[in-house]
């Protein structure tokens, strides 16, 4: 019922809805680490308790501490004792980047461009949808979430994107595509739209916002899914380049024996995030 | 049943049936939510105390979770929102062992909505600007929302019921119970079936609750000449649908039935 009391936090109860399969604490340890990365467990933020924890997710306990200790290894949260104790959330963009690198290298690319067609898949379908089934009110709703939203920086750029296809896919009626939606969001978020790094994709990113709304009130399905699978091929295609850099740099920092490589030195158009 | 029991304006042959089987499944909820809001208001007009939210909660825990019980999976949400100028931002809300987010739970287990309820925190979202709160604001009465995809709750396609809540003139809040569509439409579909008729359930929008037409998806925005005129009119006094077609609001609730030619 209580839509959009809080933003994000639809992403936020897929990230603790319960897990199932093996690995188990891989999944916990990424879950959990894409969501400080992509900024939906923010700095600071208290983490649930490891018995509460896995709870939530539907894990062993001893999973869930296991995950906790190595998010606190990697230094993404610290845990304090005491009456006011508990795991918080310690993230600091530099880390945050260095992390997102990490993982676009350990991708290939055509790991990479599944992704896309994955993604493309629902998120197309789902603005193919709402161009039929969005009524005016919901119209009106997302012009407002377009006016409000911040594109200053990489961060507040990727949540608005994620804002907005979350809205755009619950205009489709679909339970499935918003499940979807935001289970892609929570585990690729961080990584699909590191593109917004880049000022004048962040621009072009609400320029194709701007279009599928008005797409919208067109009720041009077409038209609305193609602009969403054009925007999602751009993304991937900037990841792809943004990798072949990093590992072109990758091979000539590992003869110069230089251990760190961040994609925000070396990307050809990309302002530091 | 209640003061506002639905009840036909005029009688169709198609949407009178309609009519009884949209009173059939709305009705009883409608009636637990008067209740509820009685005891709100009663709880709230004490002369002698300050209405305080760990009075409330438990009261509306106990209400609620006899709800979970009795409902055999429709419920997935219920509970009472306040107005700000009453408890403060606060949502007394409570989610049912159904929701796939809780499956770990046992099943009659329900569990506390946690929001944001501090204004200024970044994450917080006024409520009262949404339509669940909205209608029933404006209008005084019952108000049906939705069918919407309830993302930021359950991810569950849902209808959410609400009734506002007084002290005296003054709005304290809503009382809600959140509907599963699936288990509407379980409801719904068998008492609506008519021979070379079909009928659609909408909302204000003209949006599908339920239609026994295959070709109208549930969530689908229903497009009829004239029909958007009807929507904009309460009187009943709108011009006519395209021949054969009957239009017949379902008293205060916001929704409508629409009867035509089953597509041959």
């Amino acid at each position: 019922m209580p839509q959009s009391i809080r933003a994000g936090s639809g992403t936020r109860a897929a990230i603790f809805a319960p897990l199932d399969g093996a690995g188990r604490a891989e999944l916990v340890l990424q879950r959990l680490t894409d969501a400080i990365v992509l900024g939906v467990l923010h700095d600071g933020e208290r983490l649930p308790s490891e018995a509460e924890l896995a709870r939530q997710l539907g894990v062993a306990t001893v999973t869930a501490r296991e995950a906790l200790e190595i998010l606190r290894r990697n230094k993404l949260v610290h845990t304090k004792r005491g009456r006011d104790g508990g795991s918080f959330v310690t993230f600091a963009g530099r880390g945050a980047t260095d992390l997102q690198d990490e993982r676009l290298v350990a991708w290939s690319r055509v790991q990479v461009r599944d992704l896309g067609v994955h993604y493309s898949a629902i998120a197309g379908l789902a603005a193919e949808l709402a161009a039929d089934r969005a009524s005016a009110a919901d119209i009106e709703n997302l012009e407002r979430i377009l006016d409000r939203a911040d594109a200053g920086t990489a961060d507040a750029a990727r949540r608005g994107q994620g804002t907005f296809r979350l809205e755009v896919a619950a205009l489709s009626q679909s339970a499935r595509l918003v499940r979807e939606e935001l289970r892609l969001q929570a585990e690729f978020g961080s990584l699909l739209w590191l593109s917004l790094r880049d000022a004048s994709r962040r621009e072009r990113c609400q320029a194709v916002q701007r279009a599928t709304v008005a797409a919208l009130i067109a009720e041009d399905g077409a038209r609305a899914r193609q602009l969403t699978v054009t925007q999602i091929i751009e993304s991937i295609e900037w990841l792809i380049e943004a990798k072949s850099l990093l590992e072109l740099k990758g091979r000539s920092t590992m003869t110069d024996s230089t251990a760190t490589v961040s994609t925000t030195a070396v990307l050809p158009t990309g302002a530091p995030a | 049943m209640t003061p506002e029991t639905l009840t036909p304006e005029h009688d169709g042959p198609q949407t009178a049936a309609g009519f009884s089987s949209v009173a059939a499944v709305f009705d009883p909820v409608f009636a637990r939510l008067e209740h509820w809001a009685d005891l709100v208001e009663r709880y709230a007009a004490r002369p002698d105390r300050i209405a305080d939210r760990a009075d409330l909660d438990p009261l509306m825990e106990s209400l609620v979770r006899r709800e979970f019980t009795d409902s055999e999976g429709c419920v997935i949400g219920a509970g009472f929102v306040s107005a700000p100028n009453f408890l403060g931002w606060h949502l007394a809300w409570w989610l049912g062992g159904q929701n796939p987010a809780v499956s770990g739970l046992p099943a009659t287990g329900i569990r506390h909505l946690e929001t944001v309820e501090d204004p200024l925190d970044e994450s917080f979202r006024d409520y009262t600007a949404l339509e669940w709160w909205r209608v029933p604001e404006q209008t005084g009465r019952r108000h049906i929302t939705g069918p919407y995809v309830d993302y930021l709750c359950t991810d569950e396609y849902t209808l959410t019921l609400t009734l506002p809540v007084y002290r005296a003139a003054e709005l304290i809040g809503v009382v809600g119970i959140d509907l599963s569509v699936d288990e509407i439409e379980r409801g719904l579909i068998p008492r609506l079936g008519a021979d070379g008729v079909s009928v659609t359930v909408i909302n204000s929008s003209g949006r599908v609750v339920v239609s026994t037409d295959t070709h109208l998806a549930t969530g689908a925005l229903l497009r009829l000449p004239g029909l958007s005129e009807h929507l904009n009119d309460q009187s009943g006094g709108a011009p006519g649908l395209p021949a054969g077609h009957t239009f017949q609001w379902c008293g205060q609730t916001g929704l409508a039935i629409v009867a035509g030619p089953a597509p041959s």
